[in-house]
């Protein structure tokens, strides 16, 4: 195939002018005959200027092959993109839109210092040199790395370094930046400057396509979620109301001191209590579905009282509802066999009535990669 | 571009200085070897006297090898280099498109490499004591020895780019070239002489030959052949790396290693 043979179908013309990054039912198919698998499934992702999406997904299930697909490093069997309108693929100039960090990538040269590499990347994306060493000049004084400018990078911390790696992305003012695992193998100081860094770019305007294995960076970063399971997007909100879907605030948990006896325990089975020693779950079982009944947050909150009623005089630990985050909801769409509906009201993904598991901790799963 | 070849031609220069013991190993091998070519030859052929204005050609044939050699493999090793360490996709990111960079690259390499090759070469003029005088025409077949190597480059790099590990084949490479430059070619007659003119560098060779050892004149002919033969290969470089590119962007090997 060359890029002529590239997919043009039903390209858009004025509408994307509005987007920074505009991709439509993107596939990617790897291998060939009985081997060959579709490693990317119909992505379309869509960004408008100063937008975070945090675009998330189990291992293999195609956020990498689906972003280099977006910088123009991979063609798409089908699909097509478009940055501020321009396609990466027929148009290199599309480039000059885009910044990207990948994953697994140095991204820098070692030998050189920050402001070389710096320089050097300015004027491969077409900025003149002395822009490009100003430009360079600018950004280490706004990452806080001045007096490294003369460190070869090597001998540079890997914070320090993943530092440089974004802001060489930032070097010729992108519209779009791809951010590939930025935070990844970073310590924590590190990580909490470079979330306040992409926060910072975002800020200024620039779309950001973020991937991450850690959960609480995609929650604390993005404005919106892309979840990717199997080279299809399963779900894709707004961070908040994605999490809002996967929680259930009619549900309560309560932590007492003391051992409950058996007559405690078999009332508050009866009013639909799950007991687990000290701690007891409540989740009105119809709740969910008919939010904004008055009869039944009513009947809801007199089963709470009556929960109390039992409970007293044993002293509270603790009292609160029960509310997802965004690992509860990446677990749950990723681990789930249902059908797709990635932009439904309601997932088709079957909501717990039974209180979460534990998810692991973002930090292991991160170090799984 | 101009600034492209400033910024290629400062990253090669500083990148090569931040170790300076690969510079000065460089211009020692490459002395050292030179100097054993011409006392073995010496001790071939009797006396440095007898020797004469051979000295001229042995002189311009090991430039011209080493630097046949450094193009050849420049850029399927700096392929093969960036894609091990990780910087060849963000190469690829540039809106230059890929082959004007790794273009431009390889021509500010060569200016590096070609400053290296001036260093040795008066150091070995100080070691034998030897003037040597270089018709100025000499540069003419010069250029499309580059042209044609540099399309040889090229689809070493296309290689580099599909199958990633071509170090093998880079080896091979160096037979081929040495039975390139050694093989007196232009005393050939017939087909085999047609066949020669097809064949990569080799009129540019028979012309340094001609003009170095046997002190002939240029033949505007041959070298109008040569020319062809240099821009023949560099366009089937440009084309065969492209569709190299185009092939790795497919597979989505292009950073893989």
């Amino acid at each position: 195939m060359t890029t002529d043979s590239l997919p043009t179908d039903s390209l858009p013309t004025k509408a994307s002018a509005a987007f920074a990054l505009e991709s439509k039912d993107l596939r990617k198919f790897y291998g060939r005959g009985k081997r060959q698998f579709e490693a990317v499934r119909g992505v379309s992702l869509s960004l408008y200027p100063g937008e975070v999406l945090a675009f998330l997904g189990p291992n293999g299930a195609g956020k990498t092959t689906t972003i280099k697909m977006i910088a123009g490093l991979i063609y798409p069997d089908a699909g097509w993109v478009r940055i501020a309108g321009k396609d990466p693929h027929r148009q290199p100039d599309a480039l000059r839109g885009v910044g990207a960090v990948l994953e697994g990538n140095r991204n820098l040269y070692w030998r050189l210092t920050p402001l070389e590499n710096l320089e050097y990347f300015g004027v491969l994306r077409k900025l003149p040199r002395r822009m490009a060493r100003q430009r360079g000049l600018e950004l280490l004084e706004r990452f806080e790395l001045v007096d490294k400018q003369k460190e070869p990078v090597r001998k540079l911390s890997r914070g320090m370094q993943q530092k440089i790696a974004i802001a060489v992305a930032l070097i010729h003012e992108p519209k779009l930046l791809l951010l590939d695992e930025p935070t990844l193998g970073l310590d924590v100081e590190a990580g909490e400057t470079v979330k306040t860094l992409i926060r910072q770019v975002a800020d200024s305007g620039c779309a950001i396509l973020l991937t991450t294995h850690q959960l609480n960076v995609a929650e604390e970063l993005s404005d919106r979620v892309a979840v990717i399971r199997r080279g299809e997007i399963v779900a894709e909100k707004p961070t908040q109301e994605l999490i809002q879907q996967f929680s259930d605030r009619s549900a309560y948990r309560i932590e007492v001191a003391g051992t409950l006896d058996v007559s405690r325990k078999l009332a508050l089975e009866k009013l639909g209590a799950r007991v687990n020693n000290q701690v007891i779950h409540y989740a009105p079982p119809a709740a969910k579905h008919q939010k904004g009944s008055a009869q039944l947050t009513s009947r809801h909150s007199a089963n709470i009282y009556q929960i109390f009623s039992i409970l007293d005089p044993l002293p509270l630990v603790d009292v609160r509802q029960d509310k997802a985050d965004l690992t509860d909801a990446f677990l749950r769409l990723v681990q789930s066999d249902s059908p797709v509906d990635p932009k439904g009201d309601r997932t088709t993904t079957p909501l717990p009535t039974a209180p979460l598991p534990t998810a692991p901790s973002p930090t292991a799963s991160e170090t799984q990669q | 571009m101009i600034d492209l070849f400033i910024g290629e031609l400062k990253r090669t220069w500083l990148q090569t200085l931040r170790y300076p013991t690969e510079v000065i190993g460089g211009i020692v091998i490459l002395t050292a070897v030179f100097y054993g070519i011409f006392f073995s030859t010496q001790y071939m052929a009797g006396s440095a006297n007898a020797f004469g204005d051979r000295l001229d050609s042995l002189v311009v044939g090991y430039v011209t090898w080493t630097l046949v050699l450094y193009i050849l493999n420049d850029t399927a090793t700096s392929l093969q280099l960036e894609s091990q360490t990780g910087t060849l996709e963000q190469v690829f990111l540039s809106p230059f498109g890929a082959f004007k960079v790794f273009l431009v690259r390889a021509v500010a390499n060569l200016t590096l490499r070609m400053l290296l090759i001036l260093v040795v070469l008066g150091l070995i003029l100080w070691i034998t004591g030897s003037q040597l005088s270089f018709p100025s025409l000499l540069l003419l077949p010069l250029l499309t020895l580059i042209l044609a190597a540099s399309g040889l480059a090229f689809l070493a790099g296309s290689l580099a780019l599909v199958f990633k590990r071509v170090q093998q084949l880079l080896g091979l490479f160096q037979f081929v070239l040495l039975f390139l430059l050694a093989t007196p070619t232009e005393e050939w007659t017939g087909t085999a002489r047609t066949v020669a003119h097809m064949l990569p560098i080799l009129p540019s060779i028979g012309l340094l030959r001609g003009l170095m050892a046997r002190g002939e004149t240029l033949d505007w002919g041959l070298w109008a052949i040569a020319l062809a033969n240099g821009l023949i290969y560099f366009a089937i470089g440009i084309i065969v790396f492209r569709w190299a590119e185009r092939k790795a962007k497919r597979q989505g090997t292009l950073g893989g290693y």
